[in-house]
């Protein structure tokens, strides 16, 4: 029983993990992280004492072994069995057997590495990949539970969202997130819809105006009337967008899989096959070592794939250590696979190619007669008293000029539209106004339109009839147009998708390189066109906002920013650029294509080493001792072939 | 007015709190089953240790049986067992107690007005009535944490943030056997058959000494019971040995 609820929603969204378990004392909650991971690390640590110690005693390296096969062999048991359950006869099934089988023919300790190494690489996966859920997570954090509901009476009370139902009415203090979609009843304000749409510029909303739920209510208490219940609302829509997105996502794992299943079931039924046939074949005995039963062991020890196994995590988790170095995280190794068939990368523009951030770029009169510092000052002085990113940026430009505020008399703020007040100049006082255009009334002058036509943002200052103008712009990162070169230098096409408007969009694209250009898109719409992309040629999207999670998820490889990006759009990618670094680009492209000719190399070692150990050893030719050394030697190989990676 | 010395300085909510606790520890016991927490954990295991070791150490020395080689293997197997045991039950209880809750919140999500009967029958046996249980109905619907809060606590009578991680009472419970078995090595250099007598008792007392003063029991009554409990469990096996090996002859 606590003052504030318990907040289960974590817990739920996790998947009912027990390292969130409500029930569990906090203090005891880290006893239950990625418990797979420490029993597979643990199991590694006894096999390699047991090994060590097989040459001094024996017994005590048995001892060991068997905690071995406790911690690596019962998950993979219980795995196996639920296949087998199922019906299913895959790599998981082949290898619990393989291993369990290497005990009776005296093999014990080639069965346990092959059970850690199979538990380790299971491990690293499950530890990197939980992003459907974490994304769904984050957008029901944005979404607010309860709504300030207006009663018959006008009385306002706290209720869950879920119970509101279409046509009440809610109220949305200043500052608030809207919790349901609605229209506006009274009132007038300006809304963040950056996390939606993003478009990192605030909306006027008035009487009549729809507000989505999501987003931030900037300046004025509203009243709205419902149009749509929670559980239909923009947000929603999008959560349902995420979720589908990330089940429809493109998984080479499943190909291996599906070919794992068929050399699980093609090898099982060989040993028995061959321990059944060989008899009559070679005329050898059932038991024995001659026995048929012995060689088709070996067989299948021999074409245990183990090496096959490895194969592909080795080189992965080399490559995802490699990058985790340089700041670029990669959830789960089958990422490297995905972007080495990229043939075109897209990019967002707000806080992915652009810092995100305005700035004033020009300022400027429209006539002589008052001196700009003054001016200047007048503006400070008005955009002070409110909080907005056209405020913050003319607040910034003066501040950086040394500039101080003027006092600023009957100040009002006018929402949507812009603020005035008095202040004194030249021992008179006049009348000031900052804004939009139309709230200056200056919608003819041909300079303005030419600013506008050319997707600038502007806002101008009034003095006592005197006019400036504030120009602003979201100027590209560092380094953008390197990377963009050396993207085109691996044979990549440059997109880029936004939801800003069109103007402003080909702006950007144009300063840094971009080749083609699509803006105005609504998430659906961008939703679409990365589907289509994805499925023609591999797609890369380099995104940031909530706005364009369902496009990261549904790309052939989502790529978010870690410092500025949404949460949400972190989860939803497969690759985060940790610390914004997006010149990395280029590199990770290129890493990724070194992936797979590793990936290439060890899988036709380890081919190899299976055709060439698995025949002779049914001819007896490979006693099981040289087939365990041919295998395990394969194996080694091909471990020693993917560490190759792990350079920078 | 001086201060009750029953609330110990606590405020109303944190009184409840603890209440609720005691009742809900008050129960367990009332079940027989041991109570959740990492010194229970490694007192049970040391407990158990300490009388089959007291056991086999009986036995051993009434058959002439090497009990340096009978006793540590015992105690290895034991220790193996026990922790694990212990993991496995409290992963067990872990299930069923997230079995319970996603049960209860597809039950809010796909049942309100079932959840707002049940609700309202609970707080009509609380004494609540008309406008104002409607009130307190409503502001507990208000908010689906809060509800499914209170359907844990009112309806299930679980509490949340009660339970040890099922891990940490295994390796609580691997210390307890290994505390022992030192305990009893300790016992054996001293002398090969009092001093492990000596030693499990020693064992005995201090494990109902701590849990006596963990449920704030009487300690003097918790040690003897618990002293008389193990020699007769002890006893029982000796001559129960004796009686089966007679009648065998």
């Amino acid at each position: 029983m606590r003052q504030e609820p318990y907040l289960f929603d974590e817990f739920f969204s996790s998947g009912m993990e027990e390292s969130v378990s409500p029930f569990l004392k906090k203090s005891s909650q880290k006893w239950g992280e990625n418990i797979p991971l420490k029993n597979a690390i643990l199991a590694a640590i006894l096999l390699v004492i047991a090994f060590t110690l097989s040459f001094v005693k024996i017994e005590v390296a048995y001892l060991l072994l068997a905690f071995v096969y406790f911690h690596a062999g019962i998950p993979a048991i219980i795995k196996s069995a639920q296949d087998l359950k199922s019906l299913e006869i895959n790599i998981d099934v082949l290898m619990t057997l393989a291993a369990f089988i290497s005990i009776v023919i005296g093999s014990g300790f080639e069965g346990a590495l092959l059970l850690v190494l199979f538990e380790l690489s299971g491990a690293m996966e499950k530890v990197v990949t939980h992003k459907a859920r974490g994304a769904i997570h984050n957008l029901h954090q944005l979404a607010p539970k309860m709504a300030l509901f207006i009663d018959e009476d006008g009385e306002i009370t706290q209720k869950s969202v879920t119970e509101i139902e279409v046509g009440s009415k809610i109220y949305v203090k200043a500052g608030e997130i809207v919790p349901i979609d609605g229209e506006v009843m009274e009132g007038a304000t300006s809304v963040n819809l950056v996390h939606l749409t993003g478009e990192s510029m605030p909306v006027f909303k008035d009487v009549g105006m729809d507000v989505p739920a999501g987003a931030t209510n900037l300046e004025a208490a509203i009243t709205l009337k419902v149009t749509k219940t929670a559980t239909d609302s923009t947000l929603s829509h999008i959560i349902q967008l995420i979720t589908k997105a990330a089940e429809a996502k493109p998984k080479l794992q499943r190909v291996l899989d599906k070919f794992g299943k068929r050399y699980a079931t093609s090898v099982i039924a060989l040993t028995a096959f061959f321990i059944f046939t060989l008899p009559y074949l070679l005329s050898i005995p059932y038991l024995g070592v001659e026995g048929s039963i012995y060689r088709a062991l070996t067989f299948m020890i021999a074409a245990s794939p183990c090496a096959l196994i490895i194969a592909t995590p080795t080189a992965y988790l080399s490559s995802i250590s490699s990058c985790a170095r340089n700041g670029v995280l990669l959830k789960g190794g089958i990422i490297l696979d995905a972007l080495a068939r990229c043939k075109i990368i897209s990019f967002d523009k707000t806080g992915t190619l652009t810092s995100g951030e305005l700035s004033t770029s020009h300022f400027e009169p429209m006539s002589s007669k008052i001196d700009p510092d003054v001016a200047l000052s007048i503006a400070y002085g008005l955009e002070r008293q409110v909080v907005h990113p056209v405020s913050s940026a003319i607040v910034k430009f003066a501040t950086e000029k040394g500039i101080k505020p003027a006092v600023i008399t009957n100040f009002i703020s006018v929402p949507g539209h812009g603020l005035q007040g008095k202040t004194s100049l030249g021992g008179k006082e006049v009348d000031v106004y900052i804004g939009l255009s139309e709230f200056i009334q200056k919608k003819t002058d041909q300079k303005i339109d030419q600013i506008k036509r050319e997707g600038e943002l502007l806002s101008l200052l009034l003095i006592d009839g005197e006019c400036f103008i504030f120009r602003f712009s979201d100027a590209p990162r560092e380094q953008v147009k390197e990377m963009l070169e050396s993207l085109k230098d691996l044979g990549m096409k440059t997109l880029m998708l936004t939801g800003d408007h069109k103007a402003n969009a080909e702006k950007v694209a144009k300063s840094v390189g971009i080749e083609e250009v699509y803006a105005d898109l609504r998430p659906d719409d961008k939703l679409g066109l990365v589907e289509k992309l994805s499925k023609e040629v591999g797609l890369a999207m380099v995104g940031d906002g909530i706005n364009d999670a369902p496009a990261l998820a549904r790309s052939t490889v989502g790529i978010s920013m870690g410092q500025i990006g949404s949460s949400t759009a972190i989860n939803a990618s497969d690759v985060v650029l940790l610390k914004d670094e997006i010149h990395l680009l280029g590199w990770l492209f290129s890493k990724s294509q070194k992936t797979m000719k590793i990936v290439k190399q060890n899988l036709t070692l380890a081919l190899s080493v299976i055709v060439l150990a698995t025949t002779p050893a049914l001819l007896g030719i490979v006693p099981l001792w040289l087939a365990v050394i041919l295998h395990e030697g394969g194996t080694l190989l091909v471990g020693f072939n993917s560490l190759r990676l792990l350079k920078k | 007015m001086a201060e009750n010395p029953h609330f110990e300085g606590k405020d109303a909510l944190t009184h409840v709190i603890d209440a609720r606790k005691k009742g809900q520890e008050i129960m367990e016991e009332a079940h027989g089953a041991p109570l959740s927490g990492g010194t229970f954990a490694f007192c049970e295991a040391a407990n158990e240790s300490a009388i089959l070791s007291v056991i086999i150490t009986l036995f051993s020395y009434a058959y002439n049986l090497p009990i340096l080689l009978i006793l540590p293997v015992f105690l290895m197997g034991y220790l193996i067992w026990k922790s694990g045991r212990t993991a496995f039950l409290g992963y067990a209880k872990l299930e069923r107690l997230h079995r319970l809750i996603e049960e209860e919140r597809w039950e809010i999500e796909h049942s309100r007005d079932q959840e707002r009967k049940e609700l309202e029958s609970l707080y009509e046996a609380k004494g609540f009535s008309g406008k104002l249980l409607d009130q307190v109905i409503d502001v507990l619907m208000a908010d689906d944490n809060r509800l499914l809060e209170v359907m844990l606590t009112e309806e299930l009578g679980l509490s949340l943030e009660s339970f040890e991680h099922p891990l940490k009472e295994s390796a609580s419970a691997f210390v307890g056997v290994i505390a022992t078995t030192l305990i009893l090595g300790i016992g054996f250099f001293i002398h090969p058959f009092l001093g492990i007598l000596t030693a499990a008792a020693l064992i005995f007392i201090s494990c109902s000494i701590i849990t006596a003063k963990k449920e704030k029991n009487q300690v003097f009554n918790s040690v003897i019971w618990s002293l008389g409990i193990g020699a007769l469990a002890a006893l029982s096996a000796y001559f129960f040995s004796q009686i089966l090996i007679n009648g065998m002859r």
